[in-house]
């Protein structure tokens, strides 16, 4: 028997003022005359609150930029949903807040791309850091919940114990500190944006430190970087099982990028109800359950755990959607990603023997991409 | 910081009862949790109004507990173990 989702991810825009070198959208993004309507919306959240999920994120994009915001949250909560608004900031006012938590807005997070301003500003590709200060207090001044997102890479992971010490002076019940998962314009910048292994294994050591010291304080909840793990991740908590993702055009994914894998045919709320889109459509079959696996998969322990790791990634570092994540140690395509990893680390090292260097892994902003704005 | 016979607990910011009856549970950021018999009889008492003393008092009543100490050492447990996920606040 086949649960209802828990959560929906409600991607109401792609239009961003933001142009962080990581994003999670899909590169071809929706324009904003493809938007789904306030009404279609309406719908979606009164058939998930029928379903019986629970979690509404609202998210982009930055979903201040669409004007019915608070209209869209007033709704959700009016049918039950939990309402999250995940958000860089930009488009805010003071009175808009007002609106947002008259509303019924539940949770909040806020992100930030560094603790200093002038890489955070390099990083967003705006001048957004200062603006999201003055944010935070007004949102600690409410009962809405508080979570600081801190998204770490190779050019700001080693500001992490700075980055903890702002997120502690802005006071949230949380902090999500997300090594970057690679989809989207983060895969398209992905060798400008890994971090070293040394990098991780210090990230790891300051995380786990601010946990116990901040235990009863501050939530933090990390996302550790597959790359370097022995084993994958359970992406999305497997395909079609726990989440459902909505893209501003009405598309029902399993995931932010499931987009890329070819011949999926992917439904629209537009077109069909949510329900069946879960329970029948032959992209949430696809890879639900185990029978699509392969070796080393189909005979592995950890299978009821980790599903398999991603589809997403394993398309794109290998080309094929159903071969096992390359980032498993036991994965037969491992060495594609033990390939890139030793690219950056001895990118490093070479860095580190001749200081002087132009190679020096933290200074290729040259080289990445700034994700645009949907046209 | 340890839970006192004075401290009045209540739901941390974000955190809310949602559904009905057997589904009745505590929704918070990024989850939700269904507690049962006494636990849940605890949170409902968490209001921020009533002390911890005033609320093991009335589970001793409403339980008829012949141990009155294990009521008690599992609450404290309870929000304790709660408190620490920033669901609760005390």
């Amino acid at each position: 028997m086949l649960d209802a989702p828990l959560a929906l991810i409600a991607e109401i825009t792609h239009r961003c003022p933001l142009h962080c070198v990581y994003c999670s959208n899909p590169l071809q993004m929706v324009l904003p005359t493809s938007e789904l309507t306030t009404r279609e919306w309406e719908t979606v959240f009164e058939q998930g609150a029928k379903m019986g999920m629970l979690h509404v994120h609202l998210s982009g994009g930055e979903p201040l930029a669409r004007g019915d915001l608070t209209q869209l949250v007033s709704f959700a909560h009016r049918c039950g949903l939990y309402t999250n608004l995940i958000t860089s900031g930009i488009g805010w006012s003071e009175r808009r807040w007002d609106e947002l938590v008259a509303a019924g807005l539940d949770h909040i997070q806020l992100s930030f791309q560094d603790s200093r301003e002038a890489s955070a500003n390099r990083i967003a590709g705006a001048r957004a850091h200062t603006l999201k200060l003055g944010i935070a207090s007004m949102i600690r001044g409410s009962r809405v919940a508080f979570t600081v997102n801190m998204v770490v890479h190779r050019h700001n992971v080693d500001h992490l114990k700075e980055m903890i010490a702002l997120a502690e002076s802005l006071q949230p019940e949380r902090l999500e500190i997300a090594h970057v998962q690679y989809y989207g314009w983060a895969w398209k910048n992905v060798d400008a944006l890994l971090p070293t292994r040394e990098q991780v294994l210090e990230s790891l050591e300051t995380i786990a430190a601010a946990q116990k010291r901040l235990m009863g304080q501050i939530r933090i909840d990390a996302v550790v970087p597959d790359y370097y793990a022995r084993f994958p991740k359970a992406c999305m908590g497997g395909w079609g099982r726990r989440q459902l993702l909505i893209d501003p055009s009405g598309k029902a994914l399993p995931c932010h990028a499931a987009a890329v894998i070819p011949g999926l045919q992917f439904e629209n709320v537009r077109d069909r109800p949510l329900e069946w889109i879960w329970r029948e459509s032959e992209s949430f079959q696809n890879f639900r359950g185990e029978s699509w696996m392969p070796e080393p998969c189909r005979s592995c322990d950890r299978r009821t755990e980790d599903f398999g790791g991603c589809r997403c990634q394993a398309f794109m570092i290998t080309g094929d959607a159903t071969s096992t994540d390359p980032v498993c140690s036991l994965a037969p395509a491992h060495g594609l990603v033990e390939q890139k990893l030793s690219q950056v680390n001895s990118m490093a090292e070479n860095a580190a023997a001749d200081k002087t260097s132009q190679a020096h892994p933290t200074q290729q902003e040259q080289f990445w991409v700034y994700r645009p704005q949907p046209r | 910081m340890p839970l006192e016979n004075t401290s009045r607990p209540r739901l941390a910011a974000g955190c809310r009862w949602a559904g009905e009856g057997e589904n009745r549970m505590v929704v918070f950021p990024e989850g939700a949790l269904r507690l049962k018999d006494t636990a849940r009889a605890v949170l409902e008492r968490c209001d921020g109004h009533r002390t911890f003393e005033e609320i093991v008092q009335e589970l001793e009543v409403a339980y008829n507990a012949s141990d009155p100490t294990k009521i008690r050492h599992d609450a404290v447990a309870l929000l304790e173990r709660l408190q620490q996920k920033r669901l609760v606040d005390f």
